[in-house]
């Protein structure tokens, strides 16, 4: 049979117009069948974005609510040098002062430099971090002077590609990275530094992303880094071809969840009277180091905790590192005389001794196991309070005789020496105390004057706070309580006693004993107060090699004596220009206590002369509010 | 003779006619609804970002005054202040603090007492 022409012709387009819908077909069925899983990551890798939310690391405040650490959100300046061209010298010359960068490394680092992937594709760099924790104010300036930076071309009369280029080069060749940075401020800088530690800044890997986390390093940001970090929140959304983000098409969105702000039993205004007052034991003594701790010996709440020298946590590197070391808690020495309240209140507790019994101080010196104890006075006769008033050595070692050497370490184990206190802080030491069957001969004799056992500032007050609280010994307490970020408590610690070291009646009798020290015939003359009465107790002890000059002196007193409201102790490391905890702890803590008190309103004890309202000319200090008042 | 052309076969059917208005005015106005909807969606979608952005930067400017006024609330700031205005001010004296005193009897009874020295020396109830 033969076809007509036009059937033919029908026949061929038919044809033609089958293979064509079937060419289409196949290829419909390849992108939607064959290449489907691979086309659906292609598309959702172009549109779909993950944006990671950074939790603001939670505050640090005081017990009055006073900012002591706070975090604020920074940007990560990045640059594409594929986008600068030739321009580089010039937008290197541009930003660097405001980057606080040199002009020279600057542009060595916006040159392109290519370099082979691991598929073995020669790339170019499109991703070069000029400088992190840039402020966003900084930033903002940066963004100003990329669109006004000055060129040398006529834009105006350039092609729409080249002009295409140029603007690119201002709007899009300096950018910020996708995921915020945090800067941890102090904005008082180095007050309580070794309380409130540092952060640093670490890259960990979420969901195959490299994220920068700030990180508690020391003190308190480390020990409570989980609490402050928060947890990171992220929104699945797309995005159009310039990357803008289509609000309607968000798909998942869970917010970042801030960091929790605590706050510490820390008051920054007793924080800075103690901080001023060591200071000026800094200047008059040149000690190695001045510690304080201030303490409200009913609950354990330490309400001020400095060591001086300090360092400046907003810059934690320009110090060196023996500055940033916590004194107070890492470094062990000899506590000399004020541990005789261990010895003398044990000795009270067990029925042993009586304040008004008396014991002979051999004039000074003493021979016992064949080497000689002596007393810095040739004392006689002393009762057990005079022993505490005069520091006698030779009288507390013939206590310890009375208590055994049993009797004895059980007491120092009972105050809390030889194990940490507990404080939520990093690198607390234990201190040492050999058990007894490490004793030698001469150990009962040297134990009770603060020798051959090694504490921390920080026991040592405890020890006298644990007087001071009824015999009872409380556990440091440095946190008062965990908010969010609204200011709601989520956590509140309460005051934990460890163990009633000593009963009431001993403690208070050990009170009676100390109040004897800080008076005109004790060895704290110096520490006395105008409208309270203090007890506490100096310590003078040789740290090794026992070479002359190399002393740590302390005081640790409390007051109002009978109803304490704090304990503060004050060390002195290798003080010149004296050297008895007497003379030059004393002193200054007179002058924390006199400070605080005032800060504090706390009721005197003693008749107060009537004064007027107004201030005259004569009261008025030049050294400021929180000043010291002097008599 | 003339024709009435309604009864016609080739007579104009207004019933389909307006039938095929009808559906094609419901599709021009579905269809302009849905481009309406969309633009709004978008036009929502841009406000709702603006206002993030704004609300961000609220935010930021919020932090930076707080940030300030903890600053300047600090006891070492303000030391610093009193010391650099010579402004005279000095820890009060406890001779300047005056205390209230509740006393036991007929309900709830507040007097005034100054100086502070009286209610130690004349050994008053504490509060």
């Amino acid at each position: 049979m033969v076809m007509s022409v036009p059937f033919r012709r029908l026949l061929t387009l038919a044809l033609l117009l089958v293979t064509a819908f079937c060419a289409l077909g196949y290829r419909l069925v390849d992108l939607q069948v064959l290449r489907h899983e691979e086309l659906r990551d292609l598309a959702k890798n172009n549109t779909h974005r993950k944006i990671n939310f950074e939790p603001k690391r939670g505050e640090i405040r005081d017990v009055r609510g006073n900012l002591l650490a706070t975090s604020v959100f920074v940007k990560t300046v990045c640059a594409d040098p594929t986008l600068l061209g030739a321009h580089a010298p010039a937008v290197a010359r541009a930003i660097a002062p405001l980057l606080e960068v040199n002009e020279s490394e600057l542009l060595a680092r916006l040159q392109p430099r290519l370099r082979t992937n691991e598929l073995g594709v020669l790339v170019t760099n499109r991703y070069v971090v000029l400088k992190r924790k840039v402020k966003v104010e900084t930033w903002q300036s940066i963004v100003d002077t990329m669109e006004d930076l000055k060129l040398p071309v006529d834009e105006k009369a350039l092609t729409k590609a080249e002009r295409g280029f140029y603007r690119n080069l201002r709007t899009k060749a300096i950018f910020p990275d996708v995921v915020d940075d945090q800067l941890r401020i102090y904005p008082n800088e180095s007050l309580a530094a070794h309380v409130l530690g540092y952060v640093g800044t670490g890259e960990r890997e979420v969901d195959g992303e490299k994220v920068i986390e700030t990180t508690g390093i020391e003190g308190i940001e480390r020990v409570l880094n989980a609490k402050l970090g928060g947890v990171r929140g992220w929104r699945m959304t797309e995005t159009d071809r310039a990357r803008r983000e289509l609000v309607a098409y968000r798909e998942q969105e869970i917010q970042a969840k801030d960091g929790l702000n605590v706050v510490l039993t820390i008051d920054a205004g007793i924080q800075h009277i103690v901080e001023t007052e060591l200071a000026e034991a800094m200047k008059k003594h040149t000690p190695i180091s001045a510690s304080a701790i201030v303490v409200r010996p009913r609950t354990g709440e330490i309400l001020a905790m400095a060591t001086l020298p300090t360092f400046n946590p907003n810059d934690p590197g320009a110090s060196q590192e023996a500055h940033r070391r916590n004194r107070i808690i890492t470094d062990l020495s000899e506590p000399g005389s004020t541990f005789k309240i261990v010895v003398v209140s044990g000795a009270l507790n067990e029925r042993l001794v009586t304040l008004d019994d008396r014991f002979d101080c051999e004039r000074g010196n003493f021979y016992y196991a064949g080497k000689l104890l002596r007393d810095h006075h040739a004392y006689g006769v002393l009762s057990v309070e005079e022993i505490i008033t005069f520091s006698s050595n030779i009288g507390s070692a013939k206590i310890a005789f009375k208590m055994g050497e049993q009797g004895l370490y059980d007491y120092v184990k009972a105050f809390g020496f030889g194990e940490r206190t507990g404080i939520p802080l990093t690198g607390e030491v234990r201190g040492i105390v050999h058990p007894v069957k490490n004793w030698n001969k001469l150990s009962i004799s040297r134990i009770p004057m603060g020798h051959e056992i090694a504490s921390t500032p920080l026991q040592m007050v405890m020890a006298m706070s644990a007087i001071a609280n009824k015999g009872k010994l409380m556990r440091p307490m440095m946190v008062d309580r965990l908010e969010d970020s609204q200011g709601h408590a989520v956590v509140k610690y309460q005051p934990q006693m460890v163990r009633q070291a000593v009963s009431e009646a001993a403690a208070r009798e050990m009170v009676t004993a100390l109040k004897t020290v800080v008076s005109d015939k004790g060895t704290a003359a110096k520490a006395m107060l105008d409208y309270y009465t203090v007890a506490g107790k100096t310590g003078t002890a040789q740290k090794p090699p026992y070479a002359p000059g190399m002393y740590f002196s302390s005081f640790i007193g409390f007051f109002p004596a009978d109803n304490p409201e704090l304990c503060i102790s004050v060390v002195l490391d290798e003080p010149k220009n004296g050297y008895y905890g007497g003379t030059t702890a004393a002193p200054f803590f007179h002058g924390i206590a006199e400070r605080s008190a005032s800060y504090l309103n706390l009721r005197p004890e003693k008749p107060v002369p009537d004064q007027q309202f107004t201030t005259t000319t004569n009261q008025k200090s030049k050294s400021g509010l929180l000043a010291a008042r002097r008599h | 003779m003339a024709r009435n052309r309604k009864n016609e076969a080739a007579g104009v059917r207004f019933g389909p006619a307006i039938k095929a208005v009808l559906l094609c005015l419901f599709i021009a106005t579905a269809a302009i609804g849905f481009v309406w909807q969309k633009s709004q969606i978008g036009a929502l979608g841009k406000e709702i970002k603006e206002r993030e952005l704004k609300l961000g930067e609220l935010r930021r400017q919020n932090d930076l005054r707080s940030r300030q006024l903890a600053l300047m609330c600090s006891p070492p700031t303000i030391d610093a202040r009193v010391r650099e205005l010579q402004l005279g001010l000095v820890p009060m004296q406890p001779g300047q603090i005056v205390r209230m005193v509740e006393l036991p009897y007929d309900g709830v009874q507040v007097t005034m007492e100054r100086p502070v020295a009286s209610a130690v020396r004349g050994g008053a109830n504490n509060p």
